[in-house]
């Protein structure tokens, strides 16, 4: 985003550091980072850069003279790099380099261990509200196990034996695709690449989750898919994204019901995915505070007041927006717009 | 004595009944069936609370039903307000909650209400059969 009053960040360095500046600057809307060098083609920080559109270059004279840049961060390591950098700096740009990038470098990888933290410790209080539904759905087929084997210590005929044996079978495969499911959702978000994630799977995937939070019997359920909808991000991340957005829509409708919209479409090379309830709506005076960390409607105990604070920041990490729209006893949407995965490859500095 | 039953014994282990049991579950209506049907039980099914207010509502039901076993998370009218219902209609009809989900604070409040037993899947058959014959028992000595 072009802004007269931002700082321009040229990045000198791909490598993990550089990754990880490109990472955190690019969410803030008054920093606009203008180019990162490395002379290393594979550079991590450059792949990221191409993702990003942010332009990628090898030629360190040229990034820093003459484009306006205001702020130099270098991260090479490099003592000649940072020799080269007070000789031949431009006026008005300030140098960050040598310890304090070091020291910069620290606090970036402190912060994104305590996201990391914060978005396990919200998943697994979340898990608690899964309790009632993982109970009830073991608990069924227990039942049915039980008293079929209670049966079968005194059945007779062979035909009903078989019979009895395949329902216990199944019943047995039930309860373990729970387990599946839930400890495939609970574990800490996998490896840091990203990769290109149907979104309609995820739904679906999500939809199986919310299906423990919360009672989806009263609700009826509209899908409308875009065929191969993908986008590009951290698949465990977006699950838990749209778990908590899927949850929140059925409790809005937990008092009578109503109607589940899913919706993914392609909108002017962008992937939008909707979720829209027909519940109890927010207040308008709420809507500002939705994302805020600890903002919650919840009874106390029933809500870490961090889920779409995570959302939120899970969406922007993969380069997506969200918008909320939301009438009082009329319902809500929240709609998530990302770039449409294709392969990238633009954003070269000349 | 029940005037519409004809094998009811007093303190018998075992008595005849009619059972009306409601869960969304149609693996559950047909275990808990065939456990109650062994001990001489005749049973009905009602997949959630609406319907279960049917039957009871429904012919001779009104007057021959013995226990309702009822679960809690149901479409429809679920377990709570069914039970909330029978017990304001047909006070006299004894309520064994079978749900998957256990909580106390649930039991304690459906235990208030009257409901005379709260069981948590999975439960024997030798202890569903037993807590249906004592609710029986007890709704006998509450006649007398």
């Amino acid at each position: 985003m072009e802004r007269s009053d931002s700082t321009k960040v040229a990045i000198l360095g791909a490598g993990r550091g550089g990754r990880a500046l490109v990472d955190l600057l690019h969410q803030i809307p008054s920093i606009e980072i203008v180019g990162i060098a490395d002379l290393d083609p594979d550079a991590p920080g450059l792949q990221r850069a191409h993702e990003l559109q942010i332009p990628v270059t090898t030629n360190v004279p040229d990034l820093i003279d003459n484009h306006g840049v205001s702020l130099i961060m270098d991260v090479t390591g490099d003592p000649e790099m940072e020799k080269y950098l007070h000789a031949h700096k431009p006026p008005a740009a300030d140098i960050l380099s040598g310890s304090a990038s070091r020291l910069l470098w620290k606090l970036i990888q402190h912060e994104s261990k305590l996201e990391a933290e914060l978005l396990q410790s919200e998943k697994l209080a979340g898990i608690g509200s899964l309790a009632a539904g993982i109970a009830h759905d073991i608990n069924n087929p227990l039942q049915l196990i039980l008293g079929l084997a209670e049966n079968l210590t005194e059945e007779r005929d062979l035909t009903a034996v078989h019979e009895q044996a395949r329902d216990i079978i199944e019943a047995v495969k039930r309860t373990s695709a729970i387990c599946r499911d839930l400890t495939h959702y609970s574990r800490r978000a996998s490896s840091h690449q990203d990769v290109l994630v149907s979104v309609n799977d995820k739904l679906d995937e999500a939809l199986k989750i919310a299906r423990y939070a919360s009672n989806l019997h009263d609700i009826e359920m509209i899908k409308q898919y875009q065929p191969n909808a993908a986008v590009k991000g951290n698949p465990d991340e977006l699950l838990h994204v749209l778990v908590n957005l899927i949850t929140n829509a059925v409790h809005a409708m937990e008092l009578g019901g109503g109607t589940l919209t899913l919706e993914t479409k392609l909108v002017d090379g962008q992937v939008h995915v909707r979720i829209s309830d027909t519940g109890c709506g927010i207040a308008p005076d709420k809507i500002p505070e939705i994302f805020e960390p600890f903002f919650t409607t919840k009874a106390p105990g029933k809500g870490t007041g961090l889920g779409l604070y995570n959302v939120k920041t899970i969406v922007n990490k993969m380069q997506g927006t969200i918008a909320v729209d939301s009438k009082l006893e009329k319902g809500t949407t929240f709609t998530l717009t990302f770039p449409n995965a294709e392969p990238a490859g633009q954003g070269y500095l000349p | 004595m029940d005037e519409f039953k004809s094998g009811f014994f007093v303190g018998g282990e075992a008595c005849e009944g009619r059972v009306l049991v409601v869960d969304d579950e149609p693996d559950i209506r047909k275990v808990v069936k065939m456990t109650l049907q062994k001990a001489g039980y005749e049973v009905l099914e009602a997949e959630n609370g609406e319907r279960a207010i049917e039957v009871i509502n429904s012919g001779e039901n009104r007057l021959l039903l013995d226990v309702v076993i009822c679960d809690i998370r149901m479409p429809k009218i679920n377990g709570a307000e069914a039970i909330a219902y029978f017990r304001s209609n047909y006070p006299r009809v004894p309520l064994i909650v079978l749900t998957g989900f256990p909580d106390t604070d649930m039991a304690t409040s459906f235990l208030r209400q009257g409901v005379v037993d709260y069981l948590v899947k999975p439960v024997e058959g030798e202890k569903l059969r037993s807590a249906v014959a004592r609710a029986i028992e007890q709704r006998e000595l509450a006649k007398l």
